[in-house]
């Protein structure tokens, strides 16, 4: 699954749900690029609840290292900003937006929309 | 096949990217304790066919770290860590079926790009040094093999590192480069195994030279001159010449009219492929896979061990589909793209080139004199007469293990229990069992076929028993089996033996095998698909062949020579013992 480059997050006129998706998309792409380096128990499916870390998450920290480096280097391909997914506590198991894909998708959207905000 | 993954860096998304790979041959993955660096080949809890061992050049040798942090190191200092590291190596050789070694890169976390890199004293020529010494402490039978690792990290480029990855992890190269480690080590398993394939079937029009030959004559076909595409075609070309010196044979199916076709080859001024590189051809307007099919049977060459090679992606398909076993790439449209998609296919590794290899193609021109003498005779007996055929036999030793290896492991139709060893296996085996195996070399006024037949014994008390059987179909079917059969048995007479057995093991293609020995002359017990000589008797040496046997070359084994000589007219054979 490839990542295209998204308009510039301070020119998207696009809706919200957009927005949110394309965050989805770039996390089911870098889990198809993650899944070949994980145990065959371990691997992820591209599902908003799919939990990635915490109780009922499938990865361990290898696992979260690897998928953090991967999401990283698409965010940057994708937005054109540099992105530290180790900021705000992500491995917080109330708050974190590593339990599962939709709180990781929710904090990518409001990642870049709060970038869209300062950039303008 | 299960490998061990040795390392001294977190090798984990390798493991996995191995063992998830569902490219043959697949692999079950187990990894060491990566505390433990090269230490962990000595490990007793690993138990897998291969090992793969990748460390860093700092850590495996600590003067080169010294070096990377400016330090001033003598040459004879990294001399003799590298050749400690390689010690430690060697060590577990026997544990495994082969070792994979992966050489050493820069570390990627320390890169700097210096006019004085390649100075001596300095960190890239050292480097260099280290790998050379290290590629020269193995020779190719020792069962470790050297893997160039620059490779893996020049295709990851600008992504071959993550320092976020490295600072959480520990794991220095990106999944980029561990997707081509992992492409390395399943093309070194299987050729280390005898699966690397050994036949290319060709198509022409589009393929070998640019343009339909049919349409435009030969003339006018692109290939080489002052044309980009035409070089293109003529640089392919090279590459299929340079396989062709390793071993791999090169053979055509073309849809076209064959006087026309080989016309273009004889007669068309930059061909770098001429009819004489070609083991065989079907330039016909029959079906394609009909065609390969056939080759298959001429050159008795199973379809598993063939390239389809055709820029037509219809005719791709329809090979792929009546064909399941030859593969068949995908095959890019740009001309100027074959010559390296063909080099960086990994399916024609193998572990080493031997003159039979070299020889190969002209052992099949060989074969076609000798059948158009057979045709000139009216009887076997005196065309075999005529072919004066000369069989020298020799034990195993370092020189012919390569070729002895390659011919173990590849053989199906002759060969009587189709063990499959690595070098390292056929000298514990050797050397443990109290066996002995002997190599045959055949040659005749039509050609030299090199070493094609093996006989391994294991001798317990008064008795001994063929452990292995084996000749090359190239020349079966010529009495070199009987002249095998008499000389073991002359061996066995000489040591004063009692009888020697031979086990047929039934596979699905060596039932050839079975029908020589159930007319060998042996006593055969169909219970246990045995076979019995005693040894009181000689067994028939057939007439013309000239047998020499050559001198030992095993150190390990402290016997006396045995040589025999044997002419044509004599069908008895004379012994004498130095």
């Amino acid at each position: 699954m490839g990542v295209e480059r998204i308009n510039s997050a301070t020119l998207d006129p696009r809706g919200t749900a957009e927005k949110f998706e394309d965050a989805v998309k770039i996390i089911y792409a870098a889990i198809e690029q993650l899944n070949p380096q994980l145990a065959k128990g371990q691997q992820l499916q591209a599902s908003l609840d799919t939990a990635l870390f915490g109780s009922e998450g499938k990865l361990d920290s290898l696992g979260v290292a690897n998928l953090i480096v991967i999401m990283e280097q698409k965010l940057e391909e994708s937005y054109g900003f540099k992105v530290d997914l180790t900021e705000d506590d992500p491995f917080s198991l109330g708050s974190g937006h590593f339990r599962n894909i939709s709180s990781l998708a929710t904090y990518i959207f409001d990642l870049v929309q709060h970038h869209a905000r300062t950039a303008s | 096949m299960k490998v061990s993954l040795i390392s001294d860096f977190n090798i984990q998304n390798l493991a996995h990217l191995l063992a998830n790979d569902a490219k043959e041959p697949l692999c079950t993955v187990e990894t060491a304790d990566f505390g433990q660096g090269v230490n962990a080949l000595s490990n007793p809890g690993l138990t897998a066919d291969f090992a793969f061992v990748w460390t860093l050049a700092d850590k495996a040798v600590p003067s080169f770290n010294r070096l990377l942090n400016g330090d001033a190191v003598g040459d004879g200092q990294l001399r003799d860590e590298v050749h400690g590291f390689a010690e430690r190596v060697r060590a577990s050789i026997g544990r495994f079926r082969g070792v994979l070694l992966a050489s050493w890169v820069c570390p990627p976390y320390y890169r700097r790009r210096s006019i004085t890199d390649l100075q001596k004293g300095r960190v890239k020529n050292a480097l260099m040094r280290m790998n050379l010494q290290l590629a020269e402490e193995f020779a190719p039978s020792s069962g470790v093999h050297v893997l160039d690792a620059q490779e893996w990290v020049g295709a990851g480029g600008r992504k071959c590192f993550s320092p976020k990855l490295w600072y959480l992890t520990k794991t220095p190269f990106t999944s980029e480069v561990f997707q081509e480690t992992v492409g390395d080590i399943k093309a070194g398993i299987s050729g280390l195994l005898g699966q690397s394939k050994k036949l290319i079937i060709l198509d022409l029009d589009n393929t070998l030279w640019g343009g339909t030959v049919g349409d435009c004559g030969w003339q006018n076909v692109r290939v080489g001159g002052h044309d980009y595409v035409g070089e293109a075609f003529a640089d392919f070309q090279r590459a299929l010449k340079l396989l062709s010196n390793t071993g791999v044979q090169l053979a055509v199916a073309s849809k076209n009219e064959e006087a026309v076709a080989l016309e273009t080859i004889h007669l068309h001024p930059e061909m770098v492929l001429r009819a004489q590189d070609f083991a065989a051809w079907r330039i016909n307007w029959k079906d394609k896979a009909a065609n390969i099919s056939e080759l298959a049977e001429e050159l008795n060459i199973g379809l598993q061990s063939i390239v389809f090679i055709d820029d037509n992606p219809i005719e791709r398909t329809r090979v792929r589909e009546a064909l399941p076993e030859v593969y068949v790439p995908e095959w890019p449209t740009d001309p100027t793209l074959f010559a390296s998609h063909l080099l960086h296919m990994p399916c024609f590794d193998m572990p080493y080139t031997t003159e039979e290899d070299r020889l190969r193609t002209s052992s099949y021109s060989s074969e076609k004199i000798r059948e158009r003498l057979r045709q000139t005779f009216n009887s076997q007996e005196q065309w075999l007469l005529s072919l004066d055929t000369q069989v020298t036999v020799e034990n195993l030793n370092d020189v012919n293990l390569p070729r002895f290896v390659q011919l173990f492991n590849k053989t199906n139709q002759i060969n009587l229990t189709t063990r499959r060893m690595t070098d390292v296996q056929v000298l514990q085996w050797s050397e443990k069992h109290n066996a002995r195996f002997w190599t045959f070399r055949i040659k005749d006024r039509c050609g030299d076929s090199g070493l094609t037949g093996i006989v391994g014994i294991e001798i317990n008390g008064n008795s001994a028993r063929i452990s292995d059987f084996i000749l090359s179909c190239r020349v079966m079917g010529r009495n070199i089996e009987r002249a095998m059969l008499a000389v073991t048995v002359e061996y066995c007479r000489s040591r004063g033996l009692r009888d020697l057995t031979a086990t047929y093991i039934p596979t699905a293609k060596n039932k050839p095998c079975l029908e020589f020995w159930l007319n060998s002359g042996f006593t055969f017990d169909s219970a246990n698909k045995s076979f019995l000589w005693i040894l009181d008797k000689p067994y028939p040496f057939p007439s013309g062949i000239t047998l020499t046997c050559l001198g030992d070359g095993q150190p390990q084994q402290a016997e006396a020579e045995w040589t025999m000589r044997s002419s044509v007219e004599d069908i008895g054979t004379e012994t004498s013992r130095l």
